[in-house]
């Protein structure tokens, strides 16, 4: 499967479509599900600027990303409908890079170690949740 | 509401970084995802200017609707690991690294560079 492919009308539509109907419900799960995330009580805190939600967000979105391109998306190309449906447009809508890097900012204002460190940390959980998403059960 | 204009927000977001995705596909047969780099970057800048443009309380519906909708949908954190992931197994590991390590690093430039715009 040549990754250089140009769609057809009728399949670039259906890609679109896909991809949006993926980024909203994303996008809205996130919006909801940070509603969990406790409002800074002091606002001089760095410690209180943690986005612990977006950090589950996004290591969730991650394992089940690689998990998903590992095993039932394995053979599908990256125009593939539920490719684009799951990967791009849900997982997609649903993790943030944008938001974390606010956060990362929010929290080098504050104390300039403490932002090294939770961006680094953030990484970690990238990376780990990308390593156990490859791993495969026995 | 606000939720839902969110939502659709996100849904563009998302739309553009798969345009951007798929026109660096058809004309260069790789499988870096280096559009999926750009679109994170590209939406950190937006998210840096949105942050110091939009500070008032009043913003607050539109800020979260640029914010978390737009610039939320347009970055991806799953695929920024994941593709990388993929890239690893299949022994493409400087590739990899180098993806994990400059994403971070175009999107806090790139979120400057929105910030001091907004200046």
């Amino acid at each position: 499967m040549p990754a250089h492919v140009t769609l057809e009308p009728k399949r670039f539509a259906l890609a679109i479509g896909a991809v949006m109907v993926g980024g909203a419900v994303g996008t809205l799960l996130r919006d909801l599900a940070l509603e969990l995330q406790p409002a800074a009580a002091n606002r001089t805190s760095w410690a209180a600027q943690i986005p612990w939600v977006l950090l589950l967000i996004n290591a969730v979105g991650v394992y089940v990303a690689t998990h998903l391109l590992r095993t039932v998306l394995r053979a599908h190309d990256p125009n593939d409908p539920w490719r684009l449906l799951l990967i791009t447009g849900l997982l997609g809508g649903f993790t943030s890079y944008s938001s974390l890097v606010v956060s990362w900012v929010a929290i080098w204002h504050r104390s300039v170690p403490a932002g090294i460190a939770v961006a680094v940390g953030s990484l970690g959980t990238g990376v780990l949740a990308a390593w156990l998403g490859l791993r495969r059960r026995r | 509401m606000t939720l839902l204009v969110t939502s659709l927000a996100g849904a563009l977001g998302a739309t553009v970084r798969f345009l951007m995705e798929y026109v660096v596909r058809r004309h260069h047969p790789t499988r870096r995802p280096w559009a999926t780099v750009a679109a994170n970057a590209l939406g950190s800048l937006i998210a840096g200017y949105v942050v110091y443009r939009l500070t008032s309380a009043t913003d607050a519906s539109l800020r979260e609707i640029l914010l978390t909708g737009f610039c939320g949908g347009l970055t991806t954190f799953s695929s920024a690991f994941a593709i990388p992931a993929l890239l690893q197994r299949e022994h493409h590991w400087a590739y990899a690294v180098v993806i994990v390590v400059t994403t971070p690093i175009a999107c806090v430039i790139a979120f400057a560079i929105g910030m001091s715009l907004a200046h």
